[in-house]
Order: C-alpha cells, then sequence, then structure tokens
C-alpha cells in the first residue's frame, strides 16, 4: 500500500527533491562570478574588497560540496577545513582593506 | 541527501547568491553590510545542509564580522584611478568563467558515493581535532592562551599608567 503522508495518499509517481555536486557547484561558481564582477565593475576599492568574502565563500562551497559527495574515500573534513579556512582570509582580506582604506580614503 | 536538507540547500542558495548580488550592486555602506551578512547565511545553510555544522557556524561567526567591518564607521571611500574599459573586461572576463564554470559542472560526470559523516559533522570534526591533528590543536590552543595572557598584562599595564 503506498504510504500517507499529511492524511492523503501519496503520489507514487511522485519525485523527491534533492541536491546533488552538479547544484553545488553551479551554486558556487555563481558566487564567485558575481563576486569577480564586483570587484571588477565597483569604482570604490572598499567596495570592492567587500566582493572577496563572495568569492572566497564560493571556493568554500566548492570544497564542501566536493568533501560530501566525493567518491574518493578520503577524510570528509578536509572539505570543512577548507571552508573555514577560506573564510577567515576573507576576514583578514576585509579588515587589512578596511584598516588601509580608514588610513588613506575620505569619508 | 534527503528532501529536508534539499530544499534547505536550494532556500540558502537562493539567499546567498541574492545576497551577493545585493552587495554588487546596493549603494550605500549599511546596506552593502547587511547584503553581507544575508550571503554569509546563506552560505552557512549551505553548508549545514552538506552536512558541516562547525564549518557553518564558522563562516556565520565570520561573515557577521565582516559585515560590521563593511557598515562600521572605519569605512572610507577609496577611488583608484582605472579606466572603465579595463573594469567592463573584468566584468565580462567575470561572466566567461561563470559560463566555463557551470559548464564544467554541467557536464562533467561524478561518481555517486554514500556519505557516512554525519548530519552535523561533529564526529569527523572530533576524530580530526583529537585523534588525527591533536598536537596541532594543543599548539593552537596554547596560543590562544598566550596570547590572552599577553592581551591582560598589557591592558593591566595600560590601565595602572593611567
Amino acid at each position: 500500500m503506498p504510504g500517507r503522508s499529511g492524511g492523503r495518499l501519496a503520489d507514487p509517481g511522485a519525485r523527491t527533491v534533492t541536491a546533488g555536486l552538479v547544484a553545488v557547484l553551479l551554486v558556487a561558481s555563481a558566487l564567485v562570478a558575481v563576486g569577480a564582477v564586483t570587484a571588477a565593475w565597483r569604482r570604490d576599492l572598499t567596495a570592492a574588497i567587500a566582493a572577496v568574502p563572495l568569492m572566497f565563500g564560493g571556493a568554500g562551497v566548492a570544497f564542501a560540496g566536493a568533501a560530501r559527495f566525493s567518491a574518493a574515500g578520503g577524510e570528509p573534513i578536509f572539505g570543512q577545513a577548507a571552508m573555514v579556512l577560506l573564510a577567515i582570509a576573507a576576514l583578514a582580506v576585509v579588515a587589512l582593506g578596511v584598516g588601509i582604506a580608514g588610513r588613506e580614503g575620505r569619508r | 541527501m534527503d528532501s529536508l536538507h534539499a530544499i534547505g540547500f536550494y532556500v540558502s542558495a537562493t539567499l546567498s547568491i541574492g545576497g551577493a548580488l545585493l552587495v554588487a550592486f546596493v549603494p550605500g555602506r549599511f546596506l552593502r553590510g547587511l547584503a553581507l551578512a544575508v550571503t554569509g547565511l546563506g552560505i552557512a545553510g549551505i553548508a549545514l545542509s552538506l552536512s558541516a555544522g562547525i564549518a557553518a557556524l564558522s563562516v556565520l561567526v565570520c561573515y557577521a564580522a565582516m559585515a560590521l567591518l563593511v557598515a562600521g564607521p572605519r569605512y572610507r571611500v577609496v577611488e583608484p584611478q582605472l579606466a572603465s574599459t579595463w573594469r567592463q573586461l573584468g566584468a565580462l572576463g567575470a561572466a566567461g568563467l561563470f559560463a566555463l564554470l557551470a559548464y564544467a559542472a554541467w557536464r562533467g560526470d561524478f561518481v555517486h558515493a554514500t556519505f557516512n559523516g554525519g548530519a552535523f559533522g561533529t564526529a569527523a570534526t572530533g576524530r580530526f581535532l583529537f585523534a588525527h591533528d591533536a598536537l596541532a590543536t594543543e599548539a593552537v590552543a596554547g596560543l590562544v592562551l598566550v596570547c590572552l595572557a599577553g592581551a591582560a598584562a598589557a591592558w593591566r599595564t595600560r590601565e595602572r599608567g593611567r
């Protein structure tokens, strides 16, 4: 007998929502591309620096997704470690950029 | 990945890309910082749906700090002299990069595998920190302790001098 969900019979032909490595890599590439566009397009250097976390975040998502769906049998924690490292590096870049701009720029 | 995680992934992906687009196009430092925080929330959600809970927490803290820095009062405008042609070429190059990466992801052939790291990733993180790299973890903990003690000593010295 087909399963019930919420008092109704579930459609036997219904497809479950899922996400795979392709979806993760598409999101990661979109983040990297938006970050690159922002860094190239913005006239203000401090606003361009705000694009660095977007690119680093995209790279981190790609690392975490590759580790999550990897079939190589390696440590799944490697992708998470790379993601944390990239986030901290992005924070350092933004702090450095805002600090230098605070000395050099105008309000 | 079950349906709940998949829905969380797609919602978080929408948040992160929408926030990134806002970072690109919104004027003003406050709104830009807010958009950066939304992007961080989305990226943390993606990490959580990929069973990387510890990474999600770290990303959330880092992006909140970045949003505070970008929206904070230390923000200054710096405008280097750069021809708009080069900026347009850079934007076109970024669009080409996205097309290349998306094509590679779409056409690539990936092997499917089962994931045994747990829903939050704490077991793998614990094994990594306290079994595989225990010495490095203790070294980092010692460094943090020395930094905190040094900061407290410096603060006390400065307060005594006042």
